[in-house]
């Protein structure tokens, strides 16, 4: 579904932070990338998302490499790639559903969507998204009154309105307490397993990983360390990706 | 902690100590120079303000009590200024919009329109209201419609500065977020910055509005219109329990204006 190859990210300072990454994500598949601070994993998100233009490589989505589209043709070959994000980034003062209605922007071009409106059938449809994410019963609420913890499962649901096949998460869970976390990463891994959509989560907490991930990758110094069923990964190569932190 | 164990004695700081004393000396030095030279030039004299006490008590004596009669003489004008400001503020706050969101870096489509949306907006705000007033005076003549061009052309400079540091300070995670589902520019704009700036924008409309109804008092003097061209005709006639009339109306309108503008950004906040 998401193939990476060879991903290279040099910065103009001339630090690399991605040195020939590859990576596969299939559908239904959760896999969790694991690395410590300034190991790459955000700079792999922002690359497949094309938010950061990376310096080779190739990333692959239903068959169409991003990394060669700009403009208009990449707005639309990135469709069915959502992303969630640290913070939810909903817009405060909107409601809860016209923020989920607004993750089905992407597919509607017309004079009504430009000045402002959402489609009625949208609008349905973020309610469906939000019942998903079990919190219908907020749609009428102004987003900037969620916890932390709603908040998030917002944007899960506005990812959701997307219609992606691809969800990305860069440490989803990262400002929520345990409870919530946990919350959050049986979301994903229900959505993974249930929508038969790829989810690659860069996450900072190993139990969640071998909790959750069907494979986790680990990063550092923007190298691929491991690419592994959980099952398989051992604890002491998970504490080596801490280790250059630490010291 | 014993602060002075930490702080050496004057004569133990050497020449660091010595010369970060004399710069201070010698801002204090300029700063009494500016103040005596600005006393100067503006022929500054206390005794005067003793003596000025006679002539301000004999116009308030020839003002009282207020001319209430003439009450009916007021309500146009008064009108008339309360129109020019929301005439004024409406104008600017529609040219300022576009104005300001090519000036503010964070989402301006590109480096050219960007110094040019910053230059437009510069030139409004460098050149007074009331030269505005005059230069408008001139084009189309006396009445309110100069004033309300005036005030119009002078709040682009004002909020399109104001509304272009608010976008560029406005939490962006948001606008990313809605980039990323794959929406086009308007989109973004209507859907994630408008919502976003809005109440703050209309905050400072508002603040705007409210000054506005300030100037455009002023603005009569010019020949502008409203209540200060009327104020200006009454003290020139010497009629100063009408001038007296148009003072209080003027309190009360600003009074008023500053409390309703006040009470709609609070609950904007």
């Amino acid at each position: 579904m998401l193939r990476v190859e060879h991903l290279t990210m040099r910065y103009p300072s001339g630090k690399v932070a991605l040195a020939r990454f590859d990576l596969s994500v299939a559908a239904g598949e959760l896999v969790v990338v694991l690395g410590g601070n300034g190991s790459g994993k955000t700079t792999l998100l922002r690359c497949i998302t094309r938010m950061l233009q990376p310096t080779t490589g190739e990333i692959w989505l239903d068959g169409v490499d991003l990394a060669a589209l700009s403009g208009e043709r990449l707005r639309r070959a990135r469709l069915p790639l959502a992303m969630i994000w640290q913070q939810a980034s909903l817009v405060r003062r909107r409601t809860v559903l016209s923020n989920v209605a607004c993750g089905a922007l992407g597919r509607h071009g017309g004079l009504w969507t430009a000045l402002g409106g959402l489609p009625a059938p949208e609008r349905r449809a973020a309610l469906y998204h939000l019942g998903e994410v079990g919190l219908a019963d907020l749609a009428g609420q102004r987003a900037g009154t969620l916890s932390g913890g709603q908040a998030q499962r917002v944007a899960i649901a506005r990812a959701l309105a997307q219609q992606p096949q691809v969800l990305l998460a860069d440490e989803p869970v990262a400002s929520l307490d345990p409870e919530a976390a946990d919350d959050i990463m049986r979301l994903l891994k229900q959505l993974a397993a249930e929508d038969n959509l790829a989810v690659l989560c860069v996450l900072h907490q190993v139990e969640l990983a071998y909790a959750f991930a069907d494979r986790v990758v680990g990063i550092r110094d923007g190298r691929m360390a491991f690419d592994l069923p959980t099952s398989d990964v051992p604890r002491e190569a998970v504490r080596q990706l801490y280790l250059s932190e630490a010291a | 902690m014993n602060l002075d164990a930490t702080i050496p004695p004057l004569a133990e700081r050497g020449w660091g100590g010595a010369f970060s004393l004399a710069v201070r000396a010698v801002v204090v030095l300029l700063l009494v120079l500016v103040i005596a030279q600005s006393a100067y030039v503006v022929h500054a004299r206390p005794q005067d303000l003793v003596t000025g006490v006679y002539g301000m008590a004999d116009i308030v004596r020839r003002a009282m009590p207020p001319d209430f009669a003439a009450i009916d003489k007021v309500w146009w004008p008064a009108l008339e200024t309360v129109d020019i400001a929301i005439f004024g503020t409406l104008g600017g706050v529609i040219l300022a919009l576009p104005l300001a969101i090519l000036a503010a870096a964070n989402v301006s489509p590109s480096r050219p329109l960007y110094y040019g949306a910053r230059g437009m907006i510069g030139f409004a705000r460098a050149v007074p209201d009331l030269v505005w007033a005059l230069l408008f005076v001139t084009a189309v003549g006396l009445g309110p419609f100069p004033g309300a061009l005036a005030l119009s052309v002078h709040s682009i400079g004002m909020l399109g500065r104001l509304f272009a540091e608010t976008i560029e300070h406005m939490d962006m995670a948001p606008i990313d977020a809605l980039t990323l589902t794959g929406a086009r520019r308007m989109q973004v704009f209507t859907h994630g910055i408008v919502p976003s700036v809005l109440p703050s924008l209309t905050g400072i409309a508002l603040y705007r509005l409210d000054e506005n109804i300030r100037s455009s008092l002023v603005l009569g003097f010019v020949g502008a219109g409203g209540i200060g061209f009327e104020l200006l005709s009454a003290m020139s006639l010497f009629q100063y329990r009408l001038v007296s009339l148009y003072l209080i109306v003027t309190f009360v309108i600003v009074i008023a204006a500053e409390r309703m503008s006040a009470l709609v950004r609070a609950r904007l906040a």
